[in-house]
């Protein structure tokens, strides 16, 4: 239940707003000829699959538009950048941002609050295209508390699942994968009791490898049917009964020894496909390099599945860079931009993308034509069944840095801290912080 | 006109690439400016970072009780009457305590009112700074001493010694963070496990070193060691040894010019007079290095304060701020709380605490310095 009422409050926020909040017209601009400077974070690969899409769009576009997608560094680095350049002429016209950097845009009126185009006649979509997209995706791009401004649109987006060891699974006696908390503590604390007899290491078992990061807090939270943010009342809920729960819960597994934290980057990957840990939970991006460490190391059967869950259904912590056009120039070429991420979009696009960068595809239709990546990536199709249980992490500016704060007092608990007094703490704090953010935006 | 002809091109890069920013800063630090410029709010951001005035006011009184206990002893000292000597003494030693306290007070109350994230990292800064340094010099002596002699192969001796300096930081850094993993196997947990010592979890450990070794012995005496007496976490530890370990290569070359110009003859005097090798290094060559050890203390010092790249790529989660300096938090509070205005504020507080160190640095030993 809990997916569905996020995204009517969502839906009630974006409606609400659309009354609010004055819109620039766009009917009778014209586009023709203007040039689309994108900023990307993407390399290899997905940047290769990415330029197949941009010169798709120059070749074929009616109105005779360029695209020039410009990598520019990680995401931190594009975001530094566009601190500087936000509100000018210099910023790009598109750029990839999460949705608190988005936020962060907004205080300076550096993007353009992309409902003006999806209500456009000429422009948005059609009723049945619009209702192709996972609806929970665009919500996770409405700022509630930014009035619901669209602050971006989402090309992609992966979703964190529970990777773990089908071969060790079964020796260790177990039908399956857990799915719920209890039988992965006992799974985890089998696997730190019994190594897998395949390991290449043959070092210390683990039952689980944790990240200390905001989405692993956020996704437990989501499986324990809690929430880390209230959109009614606009206030993170850090220590909500569920939160107290899971962290108790991983609390107890990392107190029995069953878990430990991740000590080197991508360790959790690394000693997965050693055969040295059990589970792992992380997003369906990393899927190939899961692939590759497990090729690469003990090559054991394996998959993904949701977060081990107290509710129903699964619940699922769907996340990922939207992207969004800035304001500050001309409507030509703000339109221009908007009539590149509507043909990002396109189902035909989306099919590409999906295959060249292994985040999910915005839209439902789009699974229908990848059956063969299906049939080659098992584990992303297993992976592609949880978007529909999708929900997503708060999008309040100054996020950033509360995810550093939450990383940090996750580290405090799973060392045997109080969690009650560490959530409260986490909570005000974060709490402090979004309303020393608002207050700039008087 | 032809001097300020000749002047006129290094006034404009000072100005526009010195002087402006700084103006710049002190602009922004007087507004309320999260990525754009809000209202003007004075000294606004200052109170937030410092506190309600009280606090500072009784640090800056501890401050200057020191500078007061150091009059009355150098007085004392200065023979004038073994009364004036005892008098000197303990009031001097007075002084010192009342100063203690008044600090210990002051920055309580700073942080209770003020930003205690920001004077953490400052804490921080002068923990870093007061370990590093010394060290640093005093190891680069050592070493440059070492290295003057004629050694076969001297010459790749100071160009291995230089490396660490040359060594991009973030790569440096990288090596550390491997070398210092919790896990068992790494370098650093396999040295210590040679000697019995558990593994540790180094980077990742946010207690500080001397709740680590005397926490449990202090315990026994119903002390709990912590805040700035019981030193910096594990983590900082390590990541001082990296800062160590960069500079003490370049310092030593800088000491290898100093020794060269000491004249010879001073220590074939000593030699003949029958001085030893110790009695000469400690008569002849740390006094007329002064000058050198001077330089490289004040460089030290502003160097470890904004100290930056290596921090960043260190920090840990797990760690909850233990490594988080000034710098650090200034970083955080521009990118990622995108509070421009109180990140420049806290800049010029850097800035002046810096400059307050320099000053007395050279007040201090600036003067023995020259005369040397």
């Amino acid at each position: 239940m809990l997916p569905i009422r996020r995204s009517i409050a969502l839906a009630s926020v974006v409606l609400l707003a659309g009354f609010a909040l004055a819109q620039r017209d766009y009917e009778d601009v014209d586009p023709t000829g203007q040039t689309v400077v994108f900023w990307h974070q993407h390399g290899g690969v997905r940047e290769a699959g990415l330029q197949e899409i941009v010169a798709a769009f120059n070749a074929d576009n009616p109105y005779d538009i360029t695209v020039n997608a410009e990598y520019q560094g990680s995401y931190p680095e594009i975001f530094q950048k566009m601190l500087l350049l936000v509100g000018t002429p210099d910023a790009p016209n598109l750029v990839v941002a999460y949705q608190d950097q988005a936020a962060a845009y907004a205080f300076a009126d550096g993007v353009i609050d992309i409902r003006t185009f999806l209500d456009s006649e000429r422009w948005g979509f059609d009723a049945d295209d619009f209702d192709d997209f996972f609806p929970g995706f665009i919500a996770s791009d409405v700022n509630p508390v930014l009035g619901g401004q669209l602050l971006g649109f989402p090309p992609n987006r992966s979703v964190e699942v529970m990777y773990h060891n089908l071969d060790w699974i079964a020796e260790l006696g177990f039908d399956g994968p857990a799915t719920t908390p209890e039988a992965f503590e006992e799974q985890a604390c089998a696997a730190a009791e019994h190594g897998f007899s395949g390991s290449v290491t043959g070092g210390r078992s683990l039952g689980y490898e944790m990240t200390l990061d905001a989405s692993r807090f956020a996704s437990w939270t989501f499986a324990f049917g809690g929430d880390v943010f209230d959109v009614e009342t606009n206030r993170y809920t850090f220590a909500s009964d569920a939160a107290i729960a899971a962290m108790t819960f991983l609390q107890d597994l990392f107190e029995r020894g069953c878990a430990d934290i991740v000590t080197e980057r991508f360790g959790d990957q690394t000693n997965f496909g050693l055969g040295t840990t059990l589970f792992t939970v992380g997003s369906s991006s990393a899927l190939p390099f899961y692939r590759d460490a497990v090729e690469a190391g003990a090559n054991f059967d394996w998959s993904v599945g949701a977060v081990p869950h107290t509710t129903q259904e699964p619940v699922a912590n769907v996340y990922g860079a939207s992207v969004s056009i800035t304001a500050g120039h001309a409507p030509e070429a703000e339109l221009a931009t908007w009539l590149f991420v509507r043909y990002f979009t396109s189902t035909e696009a989306q099919a590409a993308w999906a295959r060249a960068s292994n985040y999910f595809p915005v839209r439902a239709s789009v699974a229908a034509d990848l059956g063969d990546y299906f049939a080659a990536e098992p584990a992303y199709e297993t992976a592609f069944g949880l978007l529909p249980f999708g929900v997503s992490e708060p999008v309040a500016p100054g996020y950033a840095f509360v995810r550093d704060l939450v990383a940090a007092e996750m580290g405090a608990i799973v060392e045997g801290a109080d969690v009650v007094t560490s959530l409260s703490r986490l909570t005000d704090e974060a709490n402090r912080i979004l309303l020393d953010q608002l207050a700039d935006l008087d | 006109m032809t001097g300020y002809a000749f002047v006129l091109p290094a006034t404009i890069v000072i100005g526009v690439f010195g002087l402006f920013p700084i103006g710049y800063a002190i602009y922004m630090s007087v507004h309320r400016w999260r990525i754009r410029r809000g209202a003007f709010v004075g000294f606004d951001q200052f109170e937030r970072i410092l506190g309600d005035g009280f606090g500072f006011a009784l640090l800056l009184a501890g401050l200057l009780s020191i500078a007061l206990g150091h009059w009355l002893w150098t007085s004392a000292l200065a023979g004038r009457g073994a009364r004036w000597l005892l008098v000197g003494k303990v009031g001097a030693a007075l002084t010192l305590v009342a100063s203690g306290v008044a600090m210990a007070l002051g920055y309580g109350l700073m942080r209770q009112t003020g930003d205690a994230r920001f004077l953490d990292g400052l804490q921080r800064t002068f923990l870093y700074g007061a370990i590093s340094v010394p060290v640093q010099i005093g190891l680069a002596l050592v070493l440059a001493a070492l290295l003057f002699q004629p050694l076969r192969g001297r010459a790749l001796y100071r160009m291995l010694f230089f490396l660490p300096y040359v060594t991009p930081a973030v790569a440096g850094a990288a090596v550390f963070r491997a070398i210092f993993s919790p896990r068992e196997e790494r370098l650093a947990n396999t040295v210590v496990g040679a000697f019995g010592i558990e593994p540790q979890r180094w980077l990742f450990e946010h207690r500080p070193v001397g709740q680590l070794v005397f926490g449990d012995f202090a315990a026994r005496f119903g002390i709990e060691l912590t805040g700035i007496l019981a030193g910096p976490s594990l983590a900082l530890l390590v990541i001082i040894m990296f800062g160590i370990w960069t500079y003490v290569g370049y310092n030593a070359v800088i000491f290898l010019a100093g020794l060269g110009a000491i004249p010879k003859d001073l220590y074939e005097a000593a030699e003949i007079d029958g001085a030893t090798g110790v009695q000469r290094f400690w008569a002849i060559t740390v006094p007329l290095l002064a000058p050198v050890t001077f330089y490289l203390t004040v460089l030290g010092f502003i160097g470890t304060f904004q100290a930056f790249t290596h921090l960043y790529v260190m920090r840990e989660s797990a760690v909850r701020g233990a490594v988080d300096t000034a710098s650090l938090v200034i970083f955080d509070t521009f990118y990622a709380l995108n509070d421009f205005g109180l990140a420049a504020a806290q800049s010029l507080v850097l800035f002046a605490v810096i400059l307050a160190i320099t000053l007395l640095q050279q007040r201090l030993f600036g003067r023995r310095a020259l005369r040397a």
